[in-house]
């Protein structure tokens, strides 16, 4: 048994719904019955087959070769099981996904990891703005699960996330952990202005202090924090590259709405 | 029938009758090994027996820094109780008061298992409304704050009710010296084997008692049969060259545990052989009719 790989054979002429390929929608279909599945986003009607070159036919372990940042949806609602990614993604990439894994080479879109609910997501690249955050008619972000970023994420990181754990390793942009509920983001490098805006619970570590501190923050000083080791020590586990102390100035806020938030800034 | 014996040690053919209990084991963390093992030997403390103390709970081993969750030194610590709401009530008090009192210290669950004990998710309410909860790789951990930062504690520890309370040795000897040191140096080697604690005091239990008494409303009392002093006038069950008898109570996670630190236990006595002045090695039962689990000496040491 090999991967079912789907290699990218024609440059797609317009957006690209791939979320009917995981292994739990492609389970018990025949190679035909695959290529026929529609994924096509406007009037002119597109199949997998269209676009795609399938080899191998272990349904549970999927490779996707190729793909370009119009492939929208890449293991949306993932269940279990493996999506291996060699190239960039689009938008709602593992979007509201419930568990199994998705690792990418390349960077992704908007809403990557966006609702997610379990599972585990790689991305060697950057991710687009509201990565684990609030899908479009949602109401939370993330509720668990792990994404890695290995670049840079962009605005909105982990909007209304309410648990799980997202690691950035090249900084984010602006709003970063807004309007979080609960869970943790733990951000290496620099991060855009507004960090923590509208935190309600929940902690934001961060390698750096962000440029413009929200003013509805208040200190606690620099503290030890024993949950960063259990913390370090589980993230090495899983095999990520982060290496931290467990002494970190502790700002709690944000004070504009229930403030038992934190704001973590690694000594 | 020539008599079963170790260097000279004579191994009585009877039997340790054990009782099933309920347990659980959790994992106490602090800045130093110096601490961790205050605040494992203070929840330990008092916890000699049921009759009594509500657990019986002792050290199981001391863990190295790469061993605990949060990479400092670390003690683990197993509790057990004639039922779960006994063992629930006693793992509450003892870590609310000796742990997350006790300077630097953390606590985490030692022990996987369907059924679950209330840790953190009890004793997070001294936090009174600022504690945090953290899920990390799965599990649930609450950050308490206290006037030396934060107490670490996992939401639940898991519970067996395979536990074996009550497995045992009773040593009997010539002098009083000779038996002292033998079962000292039997709880030196049976601390060594995992799951298992002796839970009275350095291991030993001196006043090994017997169920019911004259007197009413008196549970347990005295092992007459046993009392050297006593020879003369009741139904003895002592040699009259017997000088002090010495008991080493063993409960464990499994029964085989306890097997195996009985086996250890009765080698570690009789390395000394008959000259050190220990003579027998024996067992206390109630005839076999009232726990389930029998360990034969004769079995335990083949």
């Amino acid at each position: 048994m090999t991967a079912l790989t789907f290699k990218l054979a024609t440059k797609p002429n317009q957006r690209l719904d791939l979320s009917p390929l995981t292994p739990q929608r492609l389970a018990g279909l025949s190679p035909s019955e695959i290529e026929a599945l529609p994924i096509g986003t406007s009037r002119e009607p597109v199949t997998v087959g269209d676009i795609f070159k399938l080899k191998g036919n272990d349904a549970a372990k999927l490779r996707l070769v190729g793909t370009d940042a119009r492939c929208d949806r890449i293991g949306q609602d993932l269940a279990e099981g493996e999506i291996d990614v060699d190239g960039d993604a689009g938008a709602y990439l593992g979007a509201a996904m419930r568990g199994g894994e998705i690792r990418l080479s390349g960077s992704a879109g908007p809403f990557a990891g966006g609702g997610m609910k379990g599972g585990a997501i790689e991305i060697a690249g950057d991710v687009g703005e509201r990565a684990g955050g609030v899908v479009v008619g949602e109401t939370f972000g993330m509720r668990g699960g792990r994404l890695s970023i290995g670049g840079k994420a962009g605005p909105m990181l982990g909007e209304r996330m309410r648990r799980g754990l997202v690691v950035v390793q090249g900084g984010a942009g602006d709003y970063a952990g807004a309007r979080m509920i609960a869970g943790t983001l733990l951000i290496k490098g620099r991060v855009g202005r507004w960090a923590g805006y509208g935190l309600r619970r929940g902690s934001l570590i961060l390698s750096k202090e962000p440029k413009d501190l929200l003013p509805t923050f208040g200190d606690s000083g620099v503290l030890d924090f024993n949950w960063l080791r259990v913390l370090e020590r589980n993230l090495h586990a899983t095999g990520a590259h982060v290496k931290f102390r467990s002494r970190a100035r502790r700002l709690m806020g944000d004070m504009a709405v229930l403030g038992k938030g934190e704001m973590l800034i690694l000594a | 029938m020539s008599k079963l014996k170790i260097k000279g040690v004579e191994i009585v053919e009877t039997f340790a009758e054990a009782f099933p209990m309920v347990g659980t084991r959790i994992i106490i963390t602090a800045p130093s090994r110096e601490w961790a093992l205050i605040a494992a030997r203070t929840m330990t403390g008092f916890a000699t027996s049921v009759i009594a103390c509500g657990v019986e709970a002792g050290i199981e081993r001391e863990l190295k820094p790469d061993e605990t969750l949060d990479g400092r030194p670390g003690v683990a610590v197993l509790l057990f109780a004639m039922d779960t709401g006994k063992l629930q009530k006693q793992l509450l008090n003892r870590v609310g008061q000796c742990v997350l009192t006790s300077p630097g210290s953390a606590c985490f669950a030692g022990l996987e298992g369907e059924k679950k004990l209330k840790l953190g998710s009890a004793l997070r309410f001294f936090g009174d409304g600022w504690q945090m909860s953290k899920v990390i790789g799965g599990r649930r951990f609450w950050r308490v704050p206290v006037m030396d930062g934060e107490f670490v504690c996992e939401d639940k520890t898991g519970l067996t009710k395979k536990a074996v309370g009550g497995g045992n040795l009773l040593v009997l000897g010539r002098s009083y010296g000779s038996v002292l040191a033998a079962c000292t140096r039997a709880v030196k080697a049976m601390a060594e084997v995992p799951e298992v604690i002796t839970p009275f005091p350095g291991g030993i239990v001196r006043s090994g008692s017997k169920v019911g008494s004259k007197y009413k409303g008196q549970i347990a009392s005295t092992n007459h049969a046993y009392c050297p002093t006593l020879k003369a006038v009741v139904d003895t069950a002592l040699p009259l060259e017997v000088e002090a008898v010495m008991e080493i109570v063993i409960d464990g996670l499994t029964a085989p545990a306890i097997a195996k630190a009985m086996r250890v236990g009765i080698h570690a006595i009789a390395a000394g052989g008959a000259a050190e002045g220990v003579t027998q090695i024996s067992a206390g039962n109630y005839g076999g009719n009232l726990g389930p689990h029998h360990f034969h000496l004769k079995e335990i040491i083949a």
